[in-house]
């Protein structure tokens, strides 16, 4: 896969960004940018920093020193819901469910936060009455919402089991919700954090169908992710870090040919 | 001999009509915010007191009840923006301990306000009692057994059938994750201390009729409150109703047969077999991996 010829305009940018945990520096001095409609791997050895980027940028830890913007929209500083608000989502190594809604309920709840926005959660009486009652806007709305969950469900290629529980998901099953749920926001930035992980070949296939679908409509898609061969495979850039600075940045191929990339990682990873 | 008996079951049933309701206050704070709230019996006594006291004032008695719930929620709402969100960054023992204090200051100010006699309030219907197989209920006790309907119906609802609910039971689940979705955490534990003391405050005002209103009254209704939350299940709402009537039954029960002394050890021994037997306690959910 290759870049794009005209490289859009820059959608998330990293700036100078620190983390430290006491004397570990996790992060050190990063700076990049992710751009519209492209995919950008995020590569490195355990430990590297990678999943703290993410936390980083998603709100979820302050960084030490250094800024994140999101369209100029300075990021740093903000509650993990206001960055979520303004378009970035994420997955996590391990898939983390909504115990006690179903498979649909968790994609509905995800479309229902993007489509209240700011305003969210929407009244509760204002649903009750309507869906009590039955007005036909709203429970033309409630359909419609529900249709779109559905959609998402079949493109994730888990529409069967939409009515179950999620604590009856396998594995596998838990990573194709979480991608969909997360899909479901619409999101500018969607951070994947080795989305690949633990799948069958049926569901590494279905997930990189899903982040090409993602690229396709625009989201800028930050991958982390082991499987070397499948994130060299996917990304249009890449960038590496090794005990939390970055290395290397470029397309994978410059990157796959980094004689610094392959000392520190690659090498070990292709044998 | 079955005669009483099956009075002090109906007795038990209104008592623990009550006790559901200041239990599902108890349930809503845990399952939003994780925070176990000593102080939710005093939304009780607060709406109990303040229905008492307006309409002794010459309120009518449903506009005194109204002004009451609301006034539980707007204590419920001073509580959690004063004491709470400031130390929401504290360890869990620390904001217990923080409610203890809550519960303690509630009831202080109560007695300042309100001094230390009863107040009365007339029931909502007059009437004779209402005979059942034999047993007898007064009036009051259709409108406590009604507002534990639509309480429960209404959270029912509001749990099931709207998004909101949907993201409340969401952030429920996993409160960091949720809050990667835009869903408002901090929103949600505000919403629950204020519907928490509405719902208190209701128990309260259903209540007063029957056993008048007292400054202290929500220490009591507090303790039964939570011994029917954790005997049904702290992250159950229908536990709780089902904690309530059995507490209310059980105590009624017992203190009937034996003597009103054995009422609240009674209740309390059942706690500890429940949590023996199944810590989850009746209708709650065992441990899982968040």
């Amino acid at each position: 896969m290759t870049a794009p010829a005209t490289a859009p305009a820059a959608t998330l940018e990293v700036r100078s960004v620190t983390k430290r945990f006491g004397g570990v520096v996790a992060v050190d001095d990063v700076t990049f940018s992710a751009r519209t409609g492209e995919v950008l791997g995020v590569m490195g050895p355990n430990g590297a920093g990678k999943t703290t980027l993410f936390n980083v940028i998603s709100g979820v830890q302050r960084p030490t020193s250094g800024d994140v913007s999101l369209r100029g929209l300075p990021l740093t500083g903000r509650l993990v819901e206001d960055v979520a608000s303004c378009g970035v989502t994420r997955t996590f190594q391990t898939p983390v469910m909504f115990w006690g809604l179903t498979v649909r309920e968790s994609v509905e709840v995800a479309l229902a936060a993007r489509e209240f926005g700011g305003t969210y959660p929407p009244s509760p009486l204002r649903e009750l009455v309507p869906s009590g009652l039955g007005t036909s806007g709203r429970l033309r709305a409630r359909a419609e919402l529900r249709e779109r969950a559905d959609a998402i469900l079949t493109r994730a290629g888990i529409a069967p089991m939409a009515d179950r529980a999620t604590e009856s998901l396998a594995f596998g099953e838990e990573r194709l919700l979480e991608l969909a749920r997360a899909l479901a926001v619409d999101p500018t930035v969607l951070l994947l954090d080795e989305p690949l992980s633990g799948l069958n070949p049926d569901e590494i296939e279905a997930v990189i169908a899903s982040i090409r679908a993602a690229r396709a409509s625009g989201v800028a898609v930050l991958l982390v992710e082991h499987a070397v061969g499948e994130l060299l495979a996917v990304a249009d850039r890449v960038v590496v870090l090794d005990h939390g600075r970055m290395i290397a940045q470029g397309s994978p191929t410059q990157v796959a040919a980094d004689p610094v990339v392959i000392d520190a990682y690659i090498g070990d990873e292709l044998e | 001999m079955i005669a009483s008996l099956w009075q002090y079951v109906l007795s038990g049933v209104v008592d623990g009509a009550i006790f559901a309701l200041v239990a599902a206050g108890f349930v809503l704070i845990y399952q939003v915010t994780g925070l176990i709230n000593f102080a939710q019996g005093e939304f009780a006594m607060i709406g109990a007191m303040t229905a008492a006291s307006l309409a002794t004032a010459g309120m009518p008695t449903p506009a005194a009840a109204g002004l009451a719930v609301l006034a539980a929620a707007v204590v419920g709402a001073i509580c959690y923006l004063l004491a709470i969100r400031p130390a929401r960054a504290a360890t869990g023992v620390t904001l217990i301990f923080i409610t203890l204090g809550l519960d303690v200051a509630l009831r202080g100010l109560a007695l300042f306000v309100w001094g230390t006699n009863p107040l009365s309030l007339n029931a909502f219907s007059s009437g004779n009692a209402i005979q059942i197989f034999g047993g007898a209920l007064p009036p009051q006790a259709l409108w406590v057994l009604g507002s534990d309907v639509v309480v429960f119906v209404a959270l029912y609802l509001f749990f099931r059938h709207t998004y909101a609910g949907t993201a409340v039971r969401a952030a429920v689940a996993n409160p960091p994750i949720a809050s990667t979705f835009g869903i408002p955490l901090r929103t949600f534990a505000f919403w629950s201390f204020v519907v928490a003391a509405a719902i208190g405050g209701i128990g309260g005002v259903m209540i007063a009729p029957i056993t008048s209103a007292t400054y202290d009254m929500g220490l009591t209704l507090g303790l039964a409150g939570f011994v029917a939350a954790v005997l049904g299940g702290l992250d159950s709402l229908p536990g709780a109703l089902l904690g309530g009537f059995v507490l209310g039954i059980v105590e009624h029960v017992a203190g009937g047969l034996w003597s009103t002394g054995w009422e609240q050890g009674v209740g309390f021994l059942i706690l500890v077999l429940v949590l023996v037997l199944r810590p989850q306690g009746l209708l709650g959910r065992a441990a899982r991996r968040a």
